[in-house]
Formats: structure tokens, C-alpha cells, sequence
């Protein structure tokens, strides 16, 4: 069973602030409920299939300076860094 | 017994590029927020594209250091909310399906003693934070995200370390490696960090965070042992926990636990396909894999009959020892390898200087082979050295600029001898006395021709004169 | 004019002097103007629409090349990054992001002369299946509006079966593209995995998604992915499309084809008997094409949803991280916030469909549940790619009813999670697997559309379309009542 506490603590890890827990834990309960047919799957020692690549094929090596001034796509900047609120 | 473990964090500074984009490796000497791009950023819709020297540099390192490596790497997601991390998630790697990380099981001797090494990874450096002021309690944090990105390979050692001086004889052995594999720069500023977990008999492991160089990681493990021993002294509890390094301090204090920040949800990194490295490339990588230290050593000692001491100096310094590499014949390589111990590597003492540096191996063998002949006196050599480096004339043609020549020619050099002696009556009478006061004298010959006067002939020649033996 | 032309046909009326681009964007405006009021496919409109066709007529009327697209009006979900313009994701939390650069397949596009008429509708961060979820209110089924279009591609799918543009582009990660195509009675194709660049896609699932066109014909589904698939160096996981040409030979017809009606999709939960029947009557137009249908059973299909909800929502839970709002996203003062309550309460912008995601994404790849449902979905994917794989060595084509039950009303199935996931039972094996699959309209009944949904094996969408064309030339639909 999903309690609320576990959902405010998933919350707090996502860091959203949630007005409403209850509403979330049924809807979660719910879905994890059905993820459980994922127990009779029967998959245990399937190998895990991943798409591959060859090291030839990656990014070569190569310093190419961006032509555009991001800062200035940003938001909330003060002269040249990046605003953030404090931490604490 | 106590046990200390490290995670070195090191910047392959030696590349051209971040790990997933083609901002500057090297970040250094920017304007903050001007080696940014929308993969660095995080800018949605930007995908992570794994530059391949990153990989080899990285698969270098864990040959060197003994490592099994995998046949196919795979990048996971680590996840937590930092201003310094673009994306609230930090792409490295992570042993979960199957060994996939850079490299595992290694080992490096250290004081002839086995250090293990449980994981080599690859992953990205977050950016920098300022702080507004000193303290972290300012209103405001701002945020310079051009080292975000910056290639870093993470290397944890299993807690075999017994003493701060291994921890420090193991760095110094580390760092010499990286150079050597021409994979990083240690002596950037921030291009090396290491954390470590020290455990004293019958107490927890306690992890020390934040250690800015590797001098301040043997005093904060020392330091970390005495507290600990201290506690474990007058029967306190030492706790599991993260301690910070206070530079200012120089002392270990409690981290404030957050305990909810270790749930990092790791899963793969799906916009990275799984990258094949088959044994032709190992090979292909092993064989352009630069001479090992130690390797280095034993050939110039075995080969060349260089002093142990001297080949430790040459063979532990990648600039120097490919320099020797260079300028050595190996009938000269005794003279070569003393040159540049003794004179070279103190003309020589910081990057800036080597980088500006217009020594050539040729200019070093000339050198030696001119001194040999007597066509130049040592104290000459050195003036010739300083001229070398700044303009990197053939040494040849900088005798002559300089008029550094060996003056043996015997009238020429009689003349200079008469002169002294009329100038220097008193220690003429006094030499018939003290046959020390000739080198005196021979002092004063070779001030006279600014060190030029070949020294042995001189002082036959003086003795001559004063009729003496 | 005749809006509800095909692209094809598009090309031809302008090679052909039939109209100017400038006449067809126009006129193309104007209907939006009329219509979208009521249907709202689109987010934004494009500015520039009618300056750029301008410039296409110039090239054309002075004989300089032209792009194959030569102007046609085409619109683009609105997670797909376009320089210099909004990219809003239909969320709240990038109301204000405009994006530095371009994707890969808006580069593309443009390179071949589209025009594109503006960025369409979609659930927030694509996560829904009805644009209920968008945050700016939802689109409507040009079929009858009472009734959702589809998700996530929802404004896409309205704005092609409502005239407003000849083709576009949605993105799919569960069944986004054919869910709305089958819904509005178009035709929607999701490419195989790494077929098409998502350089530009913002990122719900990037293990499963991919970019692919929604468009009136099985003719201009293959015009487009000619235009916009291939190798980009600006996405590792993309694979080369070997210069393929997809409209060739795309009436060679199926005689002799060898097609699997994938048995768990044909009686899941919940399906309409309209839409059973309908299949069944596919299917039999498929042997009269010439082709032996017989039923396969993929086993691992019953926990398709499951693995596709557990892998998606921990996706997205790390894919939409960066929204703290602090490098972009919208106007909320940070003065006063400690770090952490800022991005907690700048986060609760988003909508509650994405919260409930980001939820479960916290939630299930967690240290505790990692084992319980995460690496079970992996495994999961993995032996349906297995099945699919071996099925493949038998069958050409696997077939079934795009969406198990056909479009609903607002706010019908909005508060049964479950339900709500069981819509997606037929779509996601695709993305699961990386196969390609197309929906191709067949059938109006009750006044909407059901479509039939084709498969094939990796990048075999050559013959993908060649299947799909048969199919669509045997039918013949009403006229979308706007």
C-alpha cells in the first residue's frame, strides 16, 4: 500500500510542492497495483537487450566555440553568471 | 587497523572538447558563461554526443592502472537537483547490468604495497557556483557553467590505504601517470579532486568531502585518523558520516546530513547507445599506450647506466623525459640525463615556462657535445641554455651572437694572464706562499673573459708564471 | 481552392500554375482563422507565414531550385524546438521558453521549402492521450467536438483532418502519432527508433519516442520521412536511412504477404465491438489484396503497458528535472527562495497529469522499488523484442485496431488511470520494440473514425507503406464534416 507519507517524501524528492496528497494516492496505488502483472511476467533472467554503437562512429574530438551568446537566451542573469536563489 | 579509500575525480584536460559537446575541455581562461552551448546547458531538445577520444583517454588510464575493461560501455543517469547541473542530472556510469563502466578491478603498487582499484568511470563535471560574498548564507548564488560537461574520469580505490603517507605517495604516483599518458594536466588548479572514507579498528567509515588539492587530502586523512583516534580514545561513538574539509581551518566538520539526497534514481542513459569496444580496438589502444614510469626507469638505468636517483627524476616527468628521449644518442645519454636534471628542469620549474620554451633535444645534445670537446666552459653552457630557451637559435649560431667561445688560445690567453697579475701584485706575492691563491687568480681570468678561458689551461699557464707547482 | 488536398496533389497545383504558395497560405489562414476557434489545434501561428510563401513564389517564378515541398503549409507539435520562437510544450513551465537553436527535422524542412503554418496542440510534455492535458485548454475531434481528437498529437491530428495545413509533424512515444491519426482519420506513422534525429524533440521518454508525420495519404506519410529521416551527427542514436526512397514502388500491392493479427490486441480489455468488427473486415480486405492472415500470440504484450508506464514515468522523471526554472521557463520572482523551495515551488506549475507522472517516476525506479518494477520493465521490453523478433522470421505485417475503442468524450475517462493507460494496450509494443507502425483511417462509424494499425520490423518502412497504400486505396471515406 502506498501511504502518504511515502508520496510527500517522492514529492519532496521531486521537488514538488504538492497541495493534495490523497487525490495522488489513489491514483498511484491504482497504477502500481497494475504494474504488479509485471510479476507473473516471468522474465527473471531475461538479458537485457540495448541499442549499441561503435566507438568509430562517435564524436570526434574537435573544439567548435558556439556561435551564439547563450547568457542572453537565459532567463535570470546577473552580468556574466547565471541567478540562482541561495542555498542553504 | 585503520583504512582509507579514495575517489579521485580527474579532468582530462588534454582534450579539445567537453564529454558531450564541443564546447572547450579546458575551460580555464574564459569568461564565465562563454563555453556554453545547448547540450552543456541542458537546453531541451539537446542530446549528449560522447566524443570518442574521451572514451580511449579514459580505457588509457584503466590499462595503466591494470583494469579489466568491458567489451561494450553504457552511460546512466544520476539524479539531483544542483544549481551547478544543467539538466538536475548528472550522465556518468555505473556497473548495474553487467560490468560496463571504463574499467574494473585494477591495481597500482605503492610502497610496494598493492593498492586495489574497485571502478574506473567516465562521466560529466558539473558547473561552479559563486557565492555573492564569502558564506554559502548569501541571498543569492551565481552560477558559471563553463566547466559543465568537462570530461572527468572518477577512480575509486578499495580502502587499502593504511597511512596519509601511502594516500600521498599514491597521488604523487597517480599524477605522474596521467602526465605521462598525456591524458590530464594535474597541475591545473581543480583539474585533480579526491574524496576520501577513512575507518579506524572498530569504527564506521567516515567520508571527508570538498578537499581542494591533493597537499590538503594527506593533511585532512591525518587529521580525520587523529580525531577519529581521539574519539575512539575516550570510548565516544565515531559516526557514520560526511565531513567537509575547512580549507581555512584545516580541519574536518560534520556535513548536515541529508539523508533524502542519496536516493539518485539512477537508470540508463538511453540517448547514449551502448558503445562497442572490441579487442582490436583494445590492442590498437594498448599499443599506442605511452612507456610506463616504471618501465621508463629500469630502461634508463639498465640501458644508459644512469643513476637510479637521476632516472627516477627523468622517467617521472613526461616534459623532461621525452626531452631526454630527443636529445639523447645513448653514448650521451648519461651527460644528457645530468644536463637536464641539473640545469634544464630549474630553468624550467612552471608550465608557462615550458610552454614558452624554445629548447629542442638537438640544442641539448650540441651542448654536451661542446662541452666534451672544450669548445665551451659549463658556466658559458648555462648562458647559452637561457639564450636557447628564449629564442631557440642553433646553438652554434648563439656562441657566436654571444661570443661565448672558448678562449684556449695560449697567446691570447697570456695576454689576459699578464694583465691579471700586474693587476693583482699582492696575491702574486702571496700564491708563491699559499698555492691556494691560484684558483684565485684563475677566478679572475675567467671574470675577465666572462667564463670563456678554457680552466685547465689556464691554470697552467698561471702556474707558469708564478713559478709555481 | 480545395484545402483538403493532398501533398502530392499540393506540388503538382503549384508545378502546375493551379494556384501560387501565397494564394494556398493565405487561404490556408483564413480557414484557421475560421475554424481553430472552435477546434484549437494550434498553440501559435506563424508570424511569417505569408512573407515566407512570398519568397517561395519568388524563387519559383524567377526558375531559381525549389525545394520539394515547394511551399505547402505544414504544422509542428509544439515539443519541437524551432530557433528564435516558443517551443511551450503545451505546459505552463516553458510559457516563456524560447528556444536558441533548431531541431534537425524543422532544419530539414525547411531546407526542402516548407512552410511551417505554425505549432500545434498536444498534452503537456506529450504525456496524455486526449490533449486534455494540455494547459492551454484542449483541441476537439473536427468529427464532432464534443469528442477528444487524440493525444498527444492531438492538434496535429485536428489541424490535417480539419484542412488547416496539408501535413504534420507529431511525435510518438506510446502511440501519440497513430492514437490521434486514428481518432481525426488520418494517416500517422511512427518510424522506427533512431530513424528520425529528436535533435530539437523535447525529451518525454527518450528511450521509446520518436519524431514521425501525420498527413492525409500513405503517399505523403512516405514524401515526408524521404524528407526528414537519416543519420544526424547531432543524435547518436540515430541510424542511416540508406537513401531509401519510400514512394517507390509504394503500389506494389501485398500479394502474397504474410500478415500476424496480433491475438492480445484484438481482445483486450475494453475493446468496442465497432472497432472489432471493423478489423475483422481489414483483415478480410487484406486476404482479398492477396495476403495470409493468420492469428499470433505475442505473450509478452499483456505486460506491454505496465513495462511502458514504469519505464516512461522514470523517464520523464529525469527528463523534465531541468525545469527549476532557473536557466528558463517563466516569470516567477526567485527573491527570498531558498534554493530548494524555489524549484519545489516553481515546479508545481506543472499540470496535474505531469505531477502524477513525476510521482510514479520517483517512485518506482527508487533503491526500494528499483527491482520491483524498473528492471522488470527492462526485462520485459526486452523479450517482447525477442517475440517481436521471432515473429518477424515468419510474418512481414502485424496488424490490429489502432486504439481499442474509438474517440470518447471530454472528461469521460480523465479520472481512471487505468482505463486511461488501457487505450494505449495496442500502441506501445512499437515503441517497446523500436518497430515502425502506421495507422491508416478505415472506417467512419457513429460519425468517427477508427483506424487500422500496420507493423513491421526494423526499418522495413518501405514495406510498411507499401501495405498501408493497399490498404487505404481500398477505401473510401466521407468528407470531415466542417
Amino acid at each position: 500500500m502506498v501511504s502518504e507519507e511515502e508520496i510527500s517524501e517522492v514529492a519532496k524528492l521531486m521537488k514538488i510542492n504538492l497541495e493534495d496528497h490523497s487525490d495522488h494516492v489513489k491514483r498511484v496505488q491504482k497504477m502500481l497495483e497494475y504494474f504488479d502483472i509485471l510479476d507473473n511476467a516471468n522474465i527473471e533472467s531475461e538479458e537485457i537487450i540495448v541499442q549499441e554503437t561503435d566507438l568509430g562512429k562517435l564524436r570526434d574530438d574537435k573544439y567548435i566555440p558556439y556561435d551564439k551568446n547563450l547568457l542572453k537566451f537565459l532567463k535570470s542573469y546577473q552580468e556574466k553568471y547565471v541567478k540562482a536563489p541561495k542555498l542553504n | 587497523m585503520t583504512k582509507i579509500g579514495l575517489e579521485i575525480h580527474c579532468q582530462l584536460t588534454k582534450l579539445e572538447s567537453k564529454l558531450f559537446c564541443s564546447c572547450k575541455a579546458d575551460y580555464r581562461g574564459f569568461e564565465p558563461n562563454t563555453n556554453i552551448c545547448p547540450v552543456c546547458m541542458g537546453i531541451p531538445g539537446s542530446l549528449p554526443l560522447l566524443n570518442k577520444s574521451a572514451v580511449e583517454k579514459a580505457t588509457l588510464i584503466a590499462m595503466a592502472l591494470d583494469c579489466k575493461t568491458p567489451n561494450r560501455i553504457a552511460f546512466f543517469r544520476k539524479n539531483y537537483f544542483y544549481p551547478d547541473l544543467p539538466k538536475n542530472f548528472q550522465i556518468t556510469q555505473l556497473n548495474a547490468y553487467g560490468n560496463t563502466s571504463i574499467g574494473w578491478e585494477g591495481k597500482i603498487s605503492v610502497e610496494n604495497k598493492e593498492i586495489k582499484i574497485r571502478r574506473i568511470q567516465l562521466e560529466e563535471d558539473p558547473g561552479r557556483l559563486i557565492y555573492e560574498g564569502a558564506t554559502e548564507k548569501t541571498e543569492l548564488t551565481l552560477v558559471d557553467y563553463n566547466r559543465a560537461g568537462t570530461p572527468l574520469v572518477e577512480i575509486v580505490t578499495e580502502p587499502d590505504f593504511e597511512t596519509p603517507h601511502q594516500v600521498r605517495e599514491f597521488l604523487n604516483i597517480l599524477s605522474d601517470l596521467l602526465e605521462n599518458l598525456n591524458v590530464s594536466d594535474p597541475g591545473l588548479e581543480g583539474a585533480m579532486r579526491a574524496d576520501a572514507n577513512v575507518s579506524i579498528e572498530g569504527g564506521s567509515k567516515v567520508e571527508i568531502k570538498n578537499i581542494g588539492s591533493f597537499h590538503d587530502l594527506e593533511k585532512a586523512v591525518h587529521f580525520e585518523i587523529t580525531r577519529q583516534q581521539s574519539l575512539a580514545e575516550r570510548k565516544i561513538e565515531i559516526i557514520q558520516e560526511t565531513r567537509h574539509w575547512d580549507d581555512g581551518r584545516k580541519i574536518t566538520v560534520s556535513a548536515r546530513t541529508k539523508e533524502e539526497e542519496a536516493e539518485y534514481r539512477y537508470h540508463l542513459e538511453a540517448d547514449i547507445p551502448w558503445v562497442r569496444i572490441d579487442d582490436n580496438t583494445k590492442n590498437q589502444l594498448q599499443l599506442h599506450m605511452p612507456e610506463s614510469i616504471s618501465s621508463k626507469k629500469e630502461r634508463y638505468v639498465s640501458k644508459y647506466g644512469i643513476t637510479s636517483q637521476v632516472a627516477d627524476i627523468l622517467s617521472s616527468d613526461r616534459y623532461f623525459s621525452e626531452l631526454f628521449e630527443k636529445a639523447n644518442n645513448e653514448t650521451n645519454a648519461k651527460d644528457i640525463a645530468n644536463m637536464i636534471t641539473t640545469d634544464i628542469m630549474g630553468l624550467l620549474d612552471t608550465r608557462e615556462k615550458r610552454e614558452m620554451s624554445k629548447l629542442e633535444g638537438d640544442h641539448i645534445s650540441d651542448l654536451v657535445e661542446y662541452i666534451k670537446s672544450n669548445k665551451i666552459t659549463r658556466a658559458s653552457a648555462k648562458l647559452a641554455l637561457d639564450e636557447v630557451i628564449k629564442n631557440g637559435k642553433p646553438l652554434s649560431q648563439i656562441i657566436e651572437d654571444l661570443d661565448l667561445g672558448h678562449v684556449s688560445d695560449e697567446a691570447t690567453l697570456s695576454d689576459i694572464i699578464t694583465e691579471v697579475l700586474n693587476e693583482e701584485a699582492k696575491a702574486v706575492e702571496d700564491a708563491k706562499q699559499n698555492p691556494d691563491i691560484v684558483n684565485f687568480l684563475v677566478g679572475k681570468v675567467m671574470q675577465k673573459t666572462r667564463g670563456k678561458a678554457d680552466p685547465e689551461l689556464t691554470l697552467v699557464l698561471l702556474k707558469k708564471n708564478l713559478g709555481v707547482k | 481552392m480545395d484545402l483538403g488536398i493532398s501533398a502530392l496533389n499540393y506540388v503538382n497545383g503549384i508545378k502546375n500554375n493551379e494556384f501560387t504558395v501565397e494564394e494556398f497560405i493565405s487561404e490556408s489562414l483564413e480557414h484557421i482563422n475560421q475554424v481553430d476557434k472552435k477546434l484549437h489545434a494550434f498553440l501559435r501561428i506563424n508570424d511569417f507565414a505569408i512573407k515566407n510563401a512570398r519568397e517561395i513564389d519568388t524563387k519559383i517564378k524567377s526558375n531559381q531550385n525549389v525545394g520539394k515541398c515547394y511551399g505547402m503549409p505544414v504544422s509542428i507539435k509544439d515539443n519541437i524546438c524551432i530557433e528564435g520562437s516558443k517551443t511551450t510544450c503545451a505546459s505552463k513551465v516553458l510559457e516563456n521558453f524560447i528556444s536558441p537553436y533548431t531541431s534537425t527535422v524543422i532544419s530539414k524542412l525547411n531546407s526542402e521549402d516548407a512552410i511551417i503554418i505554425g505549432k500545434t496542440n498536444l498534452d503537456e510534455f506529450a504525456m496524455g492521450l486526449s490533449t486534455e492535458f494540455s494547459a492551454y485548454g484542449p483541441s476537439r475531434n473536427p468529427w464532432n467536438t464534443d469528442y477528444v481528437p487524440g493525444g498527444s498529437s492531438g492538434g496535429s491530428g485536428v489541424s490535417v483532418s480539419a484542412n488547416e495545413c496539408i501535413a504534420s509533424l507529431g511525435s510518438d512515444t506510446g502511440g501519440s502519432i497513430r492514437n490521434p491519426a486514428s481518432f481525426c482519420s488520418v494517416v500517422g506513422l511512427k518510424p522506427t527508433y533512431g530513424l528520425v534525429s529528436r535533435y530539437g524533440l523535447v525529451s518525454y521518454a527518450n528511450s521509446i519516442e520518436q519524431i514521425g508525420p501525420m498527413a492525409k495519404t500513405v503517399e505523403d506519410s512516405a514524401f515526408l520521412l524521404n524528407i526528414i529521416s537519416g543519420i544526424d551527427s547531432n543524435d547518436n542514436t540515430t541510424v542511416d536511412n540508406k537513401n531509401q526512397d519510400y514512394l517507390t514502388d509504394i503500389d506494389a500491392g501485398i500479394n502474397g504477404k504474410k500478415i500476424g493479427i496480433v491475438t492480445e490486441m484484438t481482445n483486450p480489455d475494453g475493446l468496442s465491438t465497432d472497432v472489432l468488427d471493423t478489423t475483422n473486415d481489414a483483415i478480410k480486405t487484406f486476404e482479398k489484396l492477396g495476403a495470409n492472415c493468420e492469428q499470433v500470440s505475442l505473450e509478452m504484450v499483456r505486460y506491454a503497458v505496465a513495462a511502458y508506464y514504469t519505464i516512461t514515468s522514470t523517464e520523464a522523471g529525469s527528463n523534465l528535472a531541468r525545469y527549476d526554472n532557473i536557466r528558463y521557463g517563466y516569470e516567477f520572482d526567485s527573491s527570498g527562495f531558498e534554493f530548494n523551495s524555489y524549484i519545489s515551488q516553481a515546479r508545481s506549475k506543472f499540470g496535474p497529469e505531469v505531477i502524477r507522472r513525476m510521482i510514479l517516476g520517483g517512485f518506482v525506479p527508487s533503491a526500494g522499488h528499483a527491482g520491483k518494477y524498473f528492471s522488470k520493465a527492462l526485462k520485459v521490453k526486452s523479450k517482447l523484442t525477442a517475440e517481436i523478433k521471432h515473429v518477424f522470421e515468419k510474418f512481414d505485417y502485424l496488424i490490429s485496431p489502432t486504439v481499442p475503442i474509438q474517440p470518447f468524450k471530454f472528461g469521460e475517462k480523465i479520472n481512471d488511470p487505468v482505463s486511461l493507460m488501457m487505450v494505449d494496450f495496442n500502441t506501445v509494443t512499437a515503441n517497446l520494440t523500436g518497430i515502425p507502425a502506421i495507422s491508416v483511417p478505415y472506417k467512419i462509424t457513429n460519425g468517427l473514425p477508427i483506424g487500422i494499425q500496420i507493423m513491421a520490423n526494423h526499418e522495413e518502412e518501405h514495406s510498411l507503406l507499401q501495405a498501408a497504400y493497399a490498404l487505404e486505396k481500398t477505401v473510401d471515406l466521407p468528407e470531415v464534416p466542417i
